[in-house]
């Protein structure tokens, strides 16, 4: 029985132990000697050249055949169709037009109809691969159909020499050839300089460049640190002939909106410049200061020229992570003391801790006798350090300090905006913090994670009975107090008193609370309480006795390691330490890479460390702006997932739109919805609906033609397909046998033989 | 750039009104000159001079202050309820127990601020004594003096000049004991307590000489400065205060 296309093939060839190289010596040998017995044919005078020519020849192929042995072959051999690889570049510049109109043909769409022509004119061994980001995957073409132009082209790079490397390195079935179908805007690396072991020929989509400017590109010079200037360099092209002249560039940092505040704009402009378009491009260079350290939300916006024909690559926005080189706080309080010693000694203990304090040493009542001059008292600044200065600082401490004697009330709603905007507040209780300190009904109040009652008729501001706080299971499990817990374990000093304080505000988390007094709804009242306000952060704590950690019997048994360890987890938490933070997640495309792309699916990454088994995820995800959303696109206010707690931890969301976005992660045991109060991890995420593959946005058919020389390839266009070289099929035998046409011994005879016979022929010819 | 904005800062503490003192909740942060029992002392030299101490810093400042000290014994933990204590004797003192090193011990390096005050600075026997023994706490931290521009002498009042004051003038300089950089023990051989001692009709108690009255308000405006120390370090080492010092120092006669 045979098999369709089988043939049947008879040859005769060498030994198949003879080094493939001796034949072609052998035979090449056997001509030179005949080459020369021509020679010395015409030049001998005897007769007889004919016999010693016929029995050379003779001796000639005798020799030849002992050397070669030939052998029989019959094969039944069937032709197989060559492999061959189409790569579809399916990264978003896919999705631009094919032509110099906006509306034209998707790129896309023009590269899945010419690998579907492929696939026909190549035979059944194409495999179709899609590449981009990471490794390629098998394309079903078919797949495509109804899905979204940005769904289609939804990867956030195009690394082709990462693809042709993964295709390289299957050794089983190597392909005869790889196609590659794209614009050109691809990763080549050094495919443009060291050949692949197969020809790569590629099919360029698209031409004409699209009348757009654009931002080409954001380059930082240099970490981001807060406080400092950071030099944005900023590149803008205007293509497509489009004229551009000067181009007004803003810099604006997009902030987490405060509760209620629907459709305010929380942003802030950093900077601002204009750009001189020459023959085509210009580059500006904007310094910013980012004064919060973190993941922060930038946006770099374009005012681009009416016909621009790509709108959303005149806005580029960067997730900036930055570091933090000192922590910078102000200190104020109320009167010394020593719980104001504590802190003071803990604060100017950190070498990476600038502190500036203000403590009130004098009041106006008190009889100092002696005159202002011989007096080391300076005024409180109240006005300077909370206009001017405020923002320089990354957080608040207010230690038992009254507003309205020394001229901070006035100050209150600057300080709840900088703390909206991500500052920092901690404040420290005593008899002229919280009610006392007239700060219920402020806006500082709005900003702090407990509220702060109104005092009326005799009530007091504060319990001045002993107590012992206890921990809530929120606190037990807080990383804020782990430090703590390892240093002091579970139990507290007694502590002679607390401020009165009221229920949590929303957000707010208590970590300590009164064992006996409860707030107005019947809670037990917070003593220890934190809270996430807008893009900051702020920790009540309604005691001003912490330095019974540091100093007192209690403090002597852990050494008075005890204050240290619980303001180290509080700052580190308002600082957003990462190590004080329960879970570390980013917005990401829905294959786990960065970075999200909008149109396509997104998905949450979480890093795997904190998450060591079966556990439950909790979100919250927040726009930072109204999103800009294409029909279909948007992303969940909240997620809840189990975990199976094995990396990668990858949370698939939906589709996303363009915008930036407000992250909050809890993580807890299975089966339980941990809250997304303050415990929970903020960070900050974008998805941009171009990105970097939309900066240039014309075709790169160059970049396609260097590839292909360098291996051997060629490059067409969709229409001429048909001119691409077709690789050569592929045979493979189904059934072999080789037989020899005479023995070994035979084959030495025949020579041994011819050779005498020359030999005799030569003698009687008078050759020697 | 900050420090020249503050010269023009308003004085709002000038023109605001406050009410009666506030204290801590159950004096526990307020300032303390407990008196230290301890190598055979009974009692503070100048009975009346904690409580004096006490009621001055209240009187002066804003700094809330227990009004009446206690007596702790070296040995027992009460000796850490507050990171001040002040050592007072006019004789020769006995060796410390055992209890007592260790007691001191661990209120020195917990961060506490011990003052020793030589009653009787003619005979110097207290002072000499309490060096002894306290070489035996901290062997491995030696006296220095004092310099004039310490913190000290200016964390309350510009004490000028810049040197300790009790009831007798005594030496220019104290001597004391530092660790980080902070004072951990100061030795004083000037009877500062005398100087501060009051009987309960308000009649001083000593004769301060040679300078008199102003003596003894230098006195007072030093121990002022060490409560403020203990209760604020170095804050007025910060560099915000600086050219305000400096001002005042160049226009004081």
């Amino acid at each position: 029985m045979s098999a369709p296309g089988e043939t049947l093939r008879t040859a005769l060839i060498p030994a198949e132990d003879l080094p493939s190289w001796l034949p072609w010596t052998a035979a090449a040998i056997v001509v030179l000697g005949l080459v020369l017995l021509v020679v010395e044919l015409g030049r001998a005078r005897e007769a007889r050249r004919g016999r010693v020519a016929v029995t050379a020849l003779l001796a000639a192929a005798a020799l030849l055949g002992a050397v070669l042995r030939p052998q029989r072959l019959r094969a039944r051999e069937v032709s197989l169709a060559p492999r061959v690889v189409v790569l579809v570049d399916r990264s978003r510049s896919m999705a631009l037009a094919a032509n110099d109109r906006a509306d034209g043909e998707a790129r896309i769409d023009v590269a899945e109809r010419v690998a579907r022509e492929l696939r026909g004119r190549l035979g059944g061994r194409v495999e179709v691969l899609s590449f981009g980001a990471g490794t390629p995957r098998p394309d079903p073409l078919e797949e495509a159909k109804g899905k979204s132009v940005l769904a289609r082209a939804g990867q956030a790079s195009s690394d082709l020499r990462g693809a042709i490397a993964s295709i390289a390195e299957r050794h089983d079935d190597p392909p005869a050839a790889v196609v590659v179908v794209s614009d050109g805007r691809v990763e080549a690396g050094e495919l443009a300089e060291h050949r692949a072991p197969f020809p790569i020929h590629a099919v360029a989509i698209g031409d004409g460049s699209p009348k757009d400017a654009s931002i080409r590109a954001v380059k930082l010079a240099g970490a981001a640190v807060a406080h400092q200037p950071l030099p944005l360099r900023i590149e803008i092209a205007c293509t497509g002939g489009l004229s551009c002249g000067e181009l007004t560039v803003t810099v604006r940092e997009l902030r987490e909106r405060e509760a209620g505040a629907v459709g305010a704009d929380t942003s802030a402009v950093l900077a601002s410049g204009t750009a001189t378009v020459r023959d085509g491009s210009a580059t500006i260079e904007l310094p910013i200061t980012l004064e919060r350290a973190g993941t922060r939300a930038i946006e770099v916006a374009l005012a681009a020229p009416k016909d621009d024909a790509i709108p959303d690559d005149d806005r580029r926005l960067l997730s900036i992570d930055v570091a933090r080189e000192r922590v910078r706080v102000l200190h104020i309080a109320g009167r010394p003391s020593y719980d104001v010693r504590a802190l003071r000694t803990w604060l100017k203990s950190d070498a990476a801790m600038d502190v500036v304090s203000f403590f009130i040493l004098r009041t106006p009542g008190d009889d100092v006798n002696a005159p202002d001059d011989e007096l080391a008292l300076i005024p409180f600044p109240v006005r300077e350090l909370f206009t001017e200065y405020l923002p320089t600082f990354d957080a608040v401490i207010i230690q038992d300090f009254d507003a309205e004697p020394y001229g901070l009330t006035p100050h209150l709603p600057a300080i709840a905006r900088y703390v909206e905007h991500g500052g920092g507040l901690v404040h420290i209780g005593g008899q002229n913090a919280f009610s006392a300190g007239g700060y219920a009904g402020s806006p500082l109040a709005r900003v702090t994670p407990v509220q702060i009652p109104k005092l009326t008729g005799e009530q007091q501001p504060a319990d001045t009975t002993s107590f012992v706080p206890v921990e809530t299971a929120a606190g037990r499990g807080a990383t804020i107090l782990q430090d703590l817990h390892a240093v002091i374990g579970d139990e507290l000093p007694e502590f002679p008193g607390a401020n009165i304080l009221g229920d949590l505000q929303r957000g707010g988390v208590a970590l300590w609370v009164h064992p006996k007094r409860t707030t107005p709804s019947g809670q037990p009242m917070p003593v220890l309480s934190i809270g996430d306000v807008g893009d900051g952060r702020s920790i009540a704590l309604g005691l001003d006795s912490t330095h019974l950690l540091a100093f007192s019997p209690f403090a002597a048994k852990s050494n008075g390691r005890g204050f240290d360890a619980l303001f180290r987890g509080l700052l580190g938490w308002l600082m957003r330490d990462p190590r004080y933070e329960p879970v570390r997640g980013h917005l990401v495309h829905a294959d786990g890479s960065s970075p999200c792309l909008a149109g396509a699916e997104a998905a949450l990454r979480l890093d795997a460390s904190p998450i060591v088994g079966p556990s439950h995820l909790r979100a919250a995800i927040t726009p930072l702006e109204p999103p800009r959303a294409q029909a279909g696109e948007a992303l969940p206010d909240t997620v809840d997932r189990e975990l199976d707690g094995k990396p990668p931890l990858i949370v698939p969301l939906s589709i996303a739109p363009a915008g930036s976005f407000a992250l909050r992660l809890a993580v807890g045991e299975k089966g339980a919805s941990p809250s997304l109060g303050a415990l929970a991890t903020r960070t900050l995420g974008v998805c941009e609906r171009g990105g970097d593959e939309w900066a240039d946005p014309r075709p790169d058919r160059a970049t396609l033609e260097k590839v292909a020389r360098v291996s051997g390839g060629k490059v067409v266009a969709p229409s001429e397909l048909a001119s691409l070289p077709t690789p050569r099929a592929a045979i493979v035998a189904l059934e072999r046998s080789v037989a020899p046409l005479l023995p070994t011994w035979a084959w030495a005879a025949l020579a041994a033989i011819a050779m005498s016979a020359h030999w005799f022929s030569r003698r009687r010819s008078g050759l020697a | 750039m900050l420090r020249r904005h503050f010269l023009g800062a308003s004085t709002a503490i000038a023109t605001s009104l406050i009410g009666a003192r506030a204290r801590a909740f159950g004096d526990e942060g307020a300032f303390e000159p407990k008196v230290l029992l301890a190598g055979g002392v009974t009692g503070a030299a100048r009975a009346s001079a904690p409580a004096r101490w006490s009621a001055e810093v209240e009187r002066r400042t804003s700094a809330a202050a227990r009004r009446s000290p206690r007596a702790v014994k070296a040995s027992e933990p009460t000796l850490l309820d507050g990171p001040f204590a002040y050592w007072s004797g006019t004789g020769a003192l006995a060796a410390l127990s055992s209890a007592e090193l260790a007691g001191l011990r661990q209120f020195l390096g917990l961060g506490g601020l011990l003052v020793v005050d030589d009653a009787d600075p003619a005979s110097g026997a207290f002072g000499r004594d309490a060096r002894r023994e306290l070489a035996r706490v901290l062997p491995d931290a030696a006296p220095v003096a004092i310099p004039e521009d310490h913190v000290l002498y200016r964390t309350f009042y510009l004490l000028k000049p810049a040197r300790p004051s009790g009831r007798v003038q005594g030496a220019k300089t104290a001597d004391a004991i530092l660790r980080a950089g902070s004072l951990r023990v100061i030795f004083l051989a000037h009877d500062l307590g005398g100087a501060l001692a009051r009987n309960q009709l308000g009649t001083w108690e000593m004769t301060v000489e040679p300078g008199g009255d102003e003596q003894r308000e230098q006195a007072i405006r030093f121990a002022v400065n060490i409560a403020l120390y203990a209760l604020t370090t170095n804050y007025k080492d910060d560099a915000v205060h600086a050219p305000f010092i400096m001002k005042r120092r160049a226009t004081q006669p």
